[in-house]
Order: structure tokens, then C-alpha cells, then sequence
């Protein structure tokens, strides 16, 4: 979490190899991922990576069977497996049933989904998630971030999430605030229910833009 | 300050939109170079001939109109999509506080700099290559070009400016309109607008596909039967039935395409060609209009390069039987008038005070024409409708006839020997070997003829395909009978017959070319009432010649800025869709997918878009000349010219498209 300008879109876009780093390392998977030619930067960030973005990126010229295909047959993934994965993924989200509609037949939070479909199918190692509810509304978000929960737990699939909404925060395990491009402070959730980890960040939140000293 | 902005405009222009200037630069330098075959030397030589001068500047002239009406409407096209994409970076200019009558300025100015840079480009292009051109006029004349000159065509200059200066004005007239009819919210959210795909249908797709399919073969067994007769109304309903066939094809194409596809997973799923079909299928379907117009232009461009280049091959061989004599001349008789002088070659000769040389040949004959026609004697070898054919191709009706005393002394001057008949022998001679297998088969079947009661023998087996004079029609059939034959006969022309001494050709051609232009002129009318025509043989030459390269000439023309057209359309529709698809690319590469996998789905989509219109058009083309064949009799040469032409121009369109939608791709983070 962090305010506008702090570095959240930076630091994901360095793991996910979008951006490169000028110092220091990143290591995924016990793989130290800024020295890595061309070629392995490729194929790491189709197999190793999993992305979900605010405005879903999804294209509107296909199904969404055919967008979270997508996915797959960029890495050259066997025919048979394709479909089985689809299926199995599409079930664990709920929306078997709208896979063969476009887009522009779904809702926000549908989009999403199908979109979170797409970046979980290739069972990825880490998904980064920028503002995934930042276009959503309240109702659809709680669907959205219940299903990353499962993904959490069923899949055992890692989510990095990019966040300035302090309620799509409590949903996680541990959190990260960046201020000015630094780690500013960090929340692990433990035994807390959400309420209780929901306050927390709120007095990180607060204490992060009530600067006072600039103030006066 | 506002020119500065429009000449760095332009300049970023040249960059982002090169297919634009490529178009306008090939249009002037195609333009220019047509417009200056008036002034080339082998023109020139041939414009000796009044008759073919009046008639090329005629041809040029109208052609020049239609053409540039064609790229007036093509330009204001290019230009929409060049201000389409710019509406936000001019609705940027409009919050700055600029006035719209200063943007209207700056695009003014932007015009004008564009129009000027595309025309002393193409007209320098068009300098060099008319040169090509001369080059191949002399080919196609037969001209020996001695004294190479290096030609530049002030009169084609001004014409180009002339004009293109008009088009640019309509253009920058057009500019104006849009400008003032834009709001300021519409230009600053320009970008996004989902093409709507018409078809998704799976079952109206196949079934609108094989319609197309239908149709189109109909149409094609039709042209194949009926041929390519213009005066058949039968023809008309092909044309319309090709026109929809091809326009349902266009239309369901694509839809009926991906669903064969998806069956196919193999295929289907591999790599990003789910996204690739997407693309196409969305394009093909909302352009299917212009698909299917820029599909039939191309069917016209290559069947017109095709006859255009074979028409040439065809006049050649029409004139191998027709080289025996240097010069002929015939004077149409009047029946009705008793006075010799009115009727006979001889006396009007003497009366223009026209004699021959000593050092020329020359023979007198008459020609006449017998009761039988042609479609009657052949009558047993033709169908019904070969025989109808005959007639209205003038191929047929009463038999020409000549006397075997006159035919001996046409046979004396070309240095022959006689042939002799008994009175009831004739001679076949004809070139119909060419045109219908009636004729070798009468020959080879018949003994005899029957010329109302009596019965002739056929003295030889084969026609005997000499014709017996210079003639601009290479087609003939002539009886030669004896010289008592008592049937009905008609006397239809007197004539002469001229060979040169080669000693004195020159002087010869000069005195006869000159009598015979007189002539047409009506110098002698005053003199004698007789109407007499003649050709020299290298007139003929000349006039075919310079029919061929006509007909070339226009069909070149015409089939190049086609090509442009096409291709100049289908690279700009390319390239609005490439921006209209940056966010779908851009998705793309979010999701993992290289730029080599994305460079190579953008070659895929260009290749498919473009080949689509063309290999349509190639099958189309392919029936079309086959049923041209009836008319001419094509050869390689026609086939590599035009493939050349096409490619060229077809080609360049195709990469320079590539480039830019590639570059669309890559820099356009908007």
C-alpha cells in the first residue's frame, strides 16, 4: 500500500521484468531474476507470472474462453491440457457459464474474474494484482478478492497486490507500505480476524498521510 | 509560428505517414509520365499520321479526366484518415485557446506543402520513369529509337500541376469543411470505437458463404459458355451475379473461416492465432464493402494488363499473311452509275493525274461478290448460333469473288506462277483456318461448291491463306472463279495492287502514302466523284502499331493507378486499424506475448488482409481471360509484364504497410 507517487507500480513493474532495476536484486523462486537474458526473461514472465490489472486488460475481440486460452498457447501448451485447465479454472471462479461471451457481455467484477482466470491458468508462481478492484464496485470487489482467498488457499498461488484501498488490504496476509520509495512500515495479519487487521491498516493509513511536521 | 508548426508537421508526417506520400507521389509521377508520350520521339514518328495524333490526344486526354477523378476521391480519402487520426492532437491546439480559423490555416499551409513536395517529387519520378516508357512505346511501335534523347514534357509538367492543383484545392476545401463541423469533446476522445462485427452467426455465415460460392461459380460457368459479349444481355446478369458473389464472399468470408478454423484446434490454438483470426475477422467484416470493391478493381486491372499486353501479340501475327504487297487501293463502285470513270480505278487514276513508276509493280483486278454467302456455303459445318455469330462479327454475307485472269496478274507482280482453272474449277482462298474449324473441315470433307445451278469443283484442299492485297483487316474469303463464269456476280470494288522496288522504296512509300492521305483528305473529290481508299503497308503497320500501343497505353494507365488505389485503400485502412487495435496490442504485450510474436501476427494480418481482395481477383481473372480467349490468344510475355507491375506496386504497399503498423505498435503508448 502507499500513496500516489510512492513507487507501488515501480516496484511491481521491476518484478515483473516490465521495468529493470539499477541496483540491487530480485529473486523469485530462489531465481535471481535481473541478470536474466532476453530469451529467460521471456519465458519466465509467461510461466512464472501471472498478472491482473485495474482495467482488466482484456481483449474485446475475444471470448473469454479465447482470452484465457490466450495464456496458454503463447507458452505452446498441449491442445488437451489447454481445454482442461480452462474448464478446471473456469469452475473454481464461477463463470463456467460465460465463457463463450465477449467482454462487453460481462460485468465489471465478471471481467475480472475472467481476467483472474487468465492469470492463475498458467499456475503461475506469483501473481501481481494492480488495483484489481480499483474499477470495481463494492459488491463485486468482495466477490473478487473472496475468490483470490481461495486461489490462496486451494492453489497455493502467492498474490501480490497493488492497493490503495484500505478494505481490498485487510484481505491479505501481509502488508507492505511504500512512502516515497521506500518501505515505510509492515503489517503481517497473524491470528487477527479482518476487522481487527481492517483497523490496524487504517492507523498505518492514517499515520502514513497525516504528516504533520509538512503540515505545519 | 503557425507555418513553423505546419512544416514540422509535415515533416513528422513524412515519417508517420509515408504511405500517404507514397501514394500522392506515385499518382502525379504515373500522371506526368502518360501525359508526356505525346512529346516522345516514337510517338512523334507516328504523329505523322493525323488520324492516330488527333485520336491519342483524344484518348489521353479523357482517360487524364476519369483518372483524375478516381485520385481526387482516392486523395480526400487518404487525407480523412490522416485528420481522423490527428483529431486529438488538433483538439489539443483548440484548449490552447487557438482559434479554428488558425488550425483551418495550419492544415491549409500543411496541404499546400504536402501537394508541393508530392509534385516535384512525382514529377521528377515521372521524368525518369517515362524515359522506361519511351523505351518500351519504341518496342511497341517497332520504332528504332537511332538518336536516344533524353525528353522532359513541359506540356505534361503543366498538365500535372494543373491537375493536381485542383485536387489539392477540393482537398483543402474538404479540410475546412470537416474542421468546422468537429466539437472539441469529440476530438479529444477520438480514440475507441469497437468495429462492430456483423456476422457472428455460424449458420447464416455458412449458408451466406456458400451462396457466395454458388453464385460465383454460376457466374463463371456462364462467362466461360457465352464468352465476354458485350451486346448480350446475358452477360449483364453474370456481371451482377459475380458482383454479389463477390460481395457475399466478402461479407462471410471471414465469419465462415473461423468457425472452419476452430474446429481445428491445432491451429486454432496455437500461439496468439486466436488473436490474429480476431483481427481479420473484425476487418474483413466491416470492410467487406470495400474488400469487395478493391477485389473487382483488381480483376479489372489485371484483365485490362493482361489484354492490354496481349493485344500487341495479337496484331503481330495478324499481320504475317498480309506482307506481299507495299501498297493497295480499292474504289467502292456504284452500281447504279454507268459512267466507267465513276467505277474504275484505271480512269480515276488518269484523271488525278496519278501514274506509276516504272520501277513499280503494280496490278489491276475487280472484286465481286457472288449470290452465295459464307454462312450458307459452310452452313453443314456451323451451329445455328456459329452461323448468327458469323454475321454479326461481319465475318460472313455474299462471297467475294475475283476473276483467275485477275488473279494470274496479282500472282505475275509478286513474282508467282500462273494457275490455271478449267470452267468449272474454282480456289479457296481464306484466313477462316484462324477463326472457325468449319472452314479446314468443309475443305477436307467437300469436293465441290454449288454456286446456284451449277457445281465447281474445288481445285485445292487446303485454303490457301495468301491474302491478295494490303488490307487493315487481316481476315478474308475470296472464290477465284474463271473468267467465263456465267452465275450472278456484282462488281463491288475495282482495285490495284502495288510492289516496290526496294532500290526506291522510300521514294515509292513517300508517293503513295501521300496519294492515299490525299485522298482520305478529299483532295480529289472536285476532280472525280469516285471515293477511293488506300493503305500502304507500313500506314498499316503504323495504324495497327499505334492501335496496340493505344490500347496499352490506356490500359497501363488505368491498370496502374487501379493497383494504387487498392493498394493505397487497403495500407490506410491497415493503418487506422492498427491505432483503433494499440490497446489490444498493448494487452498483449501485458499478458506475456513477445514482439517478435506480435511483429509476426501484425505480418500475418497485413499478408491475409491484402491477399485476400487479390487472390480473389487472380481467380477471377483467370476465367475472365479464359473467356477473352476467344478474342485473343494470350502469351507469356502479357502474363510476366503484368505479374511485374502488379507485384511491384502490390508489394511496396504491402511492406511499407508492415513497417508502419509495426511502428503504430511499437511507439504508440497513447
Amino acid at each position: 500500500m502507499g500513496p500516489s507517487g510512492s513507487g507501488k507500480t515501480t516496484l511491481l513493474n521491476c518484478i515483473s521484468t516490465i521495468d529493470t532495476v539499477t541496483t540491487g536484486r530480485i529473486v523469485i523462486n530462489k531465481k535471481d531474476i535481473t541478470n536474466l537474458k532476453i530469451k529467460a526473461l521471456e519465458e519466465f514472465r509467461s510461466k512464472e507470472l501471472g498478472f491482473i490489472f485495474q482495467d482488466f486488460n482484456l481483449l474485446d475481440t475475444l471470448t473469454a474462453y479465447e482470452n484465457i486460452a490466450l495464456a496458454l498457447t503463447i507458452q505452446n501448451m498441449a491442445i488437451k491440457e489447454i481445454d482442461k485447465r480452462i474448464q478446471q479454472v473456469a469452475k473454481k471462479l464461477e463463470i463456467n457459464e460465460m465463457l463463450n461471451k465477449y467482454p462487453f457481455q460481462l460485468s465489471g467484477g465478471q471481467k475480472q474474474r475472467v481476467a483472474s482466470a487468465r492469470a492463475i491458468v498458467t499456475e503461475p508462481s506469483l501473481i501481481l494484482a494492480d488495483e484489481p478492484t480499483g474499477a470495481l464496485d463494492s459488491k463485486s470487489s468482495r466477490l473478487l478478492l473472496d475468490s483470490f482467498e481461495k486461489l490462496n488457499r486451494e492453489f497455493n498461488s502467492t498474490i501480490l497486490m497493488v492497493t490503495h484501498d484500505s478494505f481490498t488490504a485487510s484481505y491479505a496476509n501481509r502488508i507492505l507500505f511504500i512512502k516515497d520509495g521506500r518501505i515505510f512500515n509492515e503489517l503481517i495479519r497473524g491470528n487477527d480476524t479482518r476487522k481487527e487487521f481492517f483497523n490496524k491498516i487504517m492507523e498505518v493509513v492514517t499515520l502514513l498521510g497525516g504528516d504533520v511536521d509538512n503540515v505545519l | 509560428m503557425f507555418s513553423k508548426i505546419a512544416v514540422n508537421n509535415v515533416k513528422r508526417s513524412f515519417r508517420d505517414y509515408s504511405i500517404y506520400f507514397l501514394t500522392l507521389t506515385l499518382a502525379v509521377c504515373i500522371f506526368y509520365s502518360f501525359n508526356s508520350i505525346e512529346s516522345q520521339n516514337a510517338i512523334l514518328e507516328l504523329n505523322k499520321n493525323p488520324i492516330f495524333h488527333d485520336s491519342l490526344n483524344k484518348l489521353i486526354t479523357g482517360t487524364s479526366i476519369f483518372v483524375s477523378f478516381v485520385l481526387g476521391g482516392l486523395i480526400i480519402y487518404a487525407n480523412n484518415f490522416l485528420i481522423k487520426k490527428r483529431k486529438k492532437e488538433l483538439g489539443i491546439y483548440m484548449t490552447l485557446g487557438m482559434p479554428k480559423r488558425k488550425i483551418s490555416k495550419i492544415l491549409l499551409f500543411e496541404t499546400f506543402l504536402i501537394g508541393l513536395v508530392s509534385l516535384i517529387v512525382g514529377i521528377l519520378l515521372g521524368i525518369l520513369v517515362s524515359q522506361g516508357l519511351s523505351l518500351l512505346v519504341a518496342n511497341i511501335l517497332g520504332v528504332n529509337l537511332n538518336h536516344y534523347q533524353f525528353i522532359i514534357s513541359l506540356s505534361a509538367v503543366i498538365k500535372s500541376v494543373v491537375y493536381f492543383g485542383i485536387i489539392y484545392g477540393l482537398v483543402m476545401i474538404f479540410n475546412q469543411y470537416t474542421i468546422s463541423k468537429y466539437k472539441l469533446i469529440d476530438m479529444l476522445h477520438a480514440s475507441k470505437k469497437n468495429e462492430e462485427v456483423k456476422l457472428k452467426n455460424a449458420f447464416i455465415s455458412v449458408l451466406v458463404f456458400t451462396l457466395s460460392v454458388i453464385l460465383l461459380v454460376t457466374a463463371y460457368v456462364r462467362v466461360l459458355e457465352t464468352g465476354l459479349d458485350a451486346a448480350n444481355t446475358e452477360l449483364f446478369i453474370t456481371v451482377i451475379m459475380g458482383v454479389f458473389g463477390t460481395l457475399f464472399f466478402f461479407f462471410s468470408t471471414s465469419s465462415f473461416f473461423i468457425h472452419v478454423v476452430k474446429k481445428n484446434k491445432k491451429v486454432y490454438l496455437k500461439g496468439i492465432n486466436i488473436f490474429i483470426l480476431r483481427q481479420i475477422n473484425n476487418k474483413i467484416n466491416t470492410n467487406f464493402l470495400s474488400m469487395t470493391l478493391i477485389c473487382l478493381m483488381l480483376f479489372l486491372t489485371i484483365t485490362l494488363l493482361f489484354t492490354a499486353f496481349d493485344l500487341k501479340g495479337t496484331i503481330d501475327r495478324s499481320l504475317e499473311g498480309n506482307k506481299e504487297f507495299d501498297a493497295s487501293a480499292f474504289l467502292v463502285v456504284d452500281n447504279e452509275s454507268e459512267d466507267p470513270r465513276e467505277n474504275d480505278i484505271e480512269e480515276y487514276l488518269k484523271d488525278i493525274n496519278f501514274t506509276f513508276e516504272n520501277n513499280e509493280k503494280y496490278a489491276f483486278y475487280s472484286e465481286y461478290k457472288l449470290s452465295l454467302t459464307i454462312e450458307d456455303l459452310l452452313s453443314d459445318y456451323l451451329s445455328e448460333q456459329e452461323q448468327v455469330d458469323l454475321v454479326k462479327d461481319y465475318l460472313g454475307g455474299p462471297m467475294s469473288a475475283i476473276k483467275l485472269s485477275d488473279y494470274n496478274s496479282i500472282l505475275e507482280i509478286t513474282g508467282n506462277e500462273s494457275i490455271q482453272l478449267s470452267d468449272d474449277e474454282v480456289l479457296v482462298l481464306s484466313s477462316y483456318d484462324n477463326i472457325t474449324d468449319a472452314l479446314p473441315e468443309f475443305m477436307e470433307n467437300e469436293d465441290s461448291i454449288q454456286i446456284e445451278d451449277k457445281e465447281y469443283t474445288i481445285k485445292n484442299d487446303v485454303a490457301i491463306e495468301k491474302n491478295i492485297k494490303a488490307n487493315l483487316d487481316s481476315d478474308f474469303f475470296y472464290l477465284v472463279i474463271p473468267d467465263n463464269f456465267d452465275g450472278d456476280l456484282e462488281l463491288e470494288s475495282t482495285n490495284f495492287n502495288v510492289i516496290y522496288d526496294e532500290r526506291y522504296f522510300d521514294e515509292s512509300e513517300e508517293r503513295f502514302s501521300t496519294l492515299f492521305n490525299d485522298m482520305w483528305d478529299n483532295k480529289y473529290r472536285d476532280v472525280s466523284p469516285a471515293l477511293v481508299i488506300g493503305n500502304t503497308l507500313n500506314q498499316i503497320k503504323d495504324r495497327q502499331n499505334g492501335m496496340a500501343a493505344m490500347v496499352v497505353f490506356i490500359g497501363l494507365f488505368l491498370g496502374l493507378i487501379f493497383i494504387i488505389s487498392s493498394a493505397a485503400v487497403m495500407a490506410l485502412q491497415q493503418l487506422s486499424d492498427a491505432s483503433e487495435s494499440l490497446g489490444r496490442y498493448k494487452a498483449l504485450k501485458r499478458i506475456g506475448v513477445t514482439e517478435r510474436m506480435i511483429n509476426k501476427a501484425i505480418l500475418k494480418q497485413s499478408f491475409i488482409y491484402f491477399f485476400a481482395p487479390l487472390s480473389l481477383a487472380i481467380v477471377h481473372s483467370i476465367v475472365g481471360i479464359i473467356a477473352l480467349n476467344d478474342i485473343f490468344s494470350f502469351h507469356y510475355e502479357s502474363i510476366i509484364v503484368s505479374t511485374l507491375f502488379l507485384g511491384i506496386i502490390y508489394g511496396v504497399y504491402f511492406y511499407s504497410t508492415y513497417v508502419g503498423v509495426k511502428n503504430v505498435v511499437k511507439n504508440g503508448n497513447s
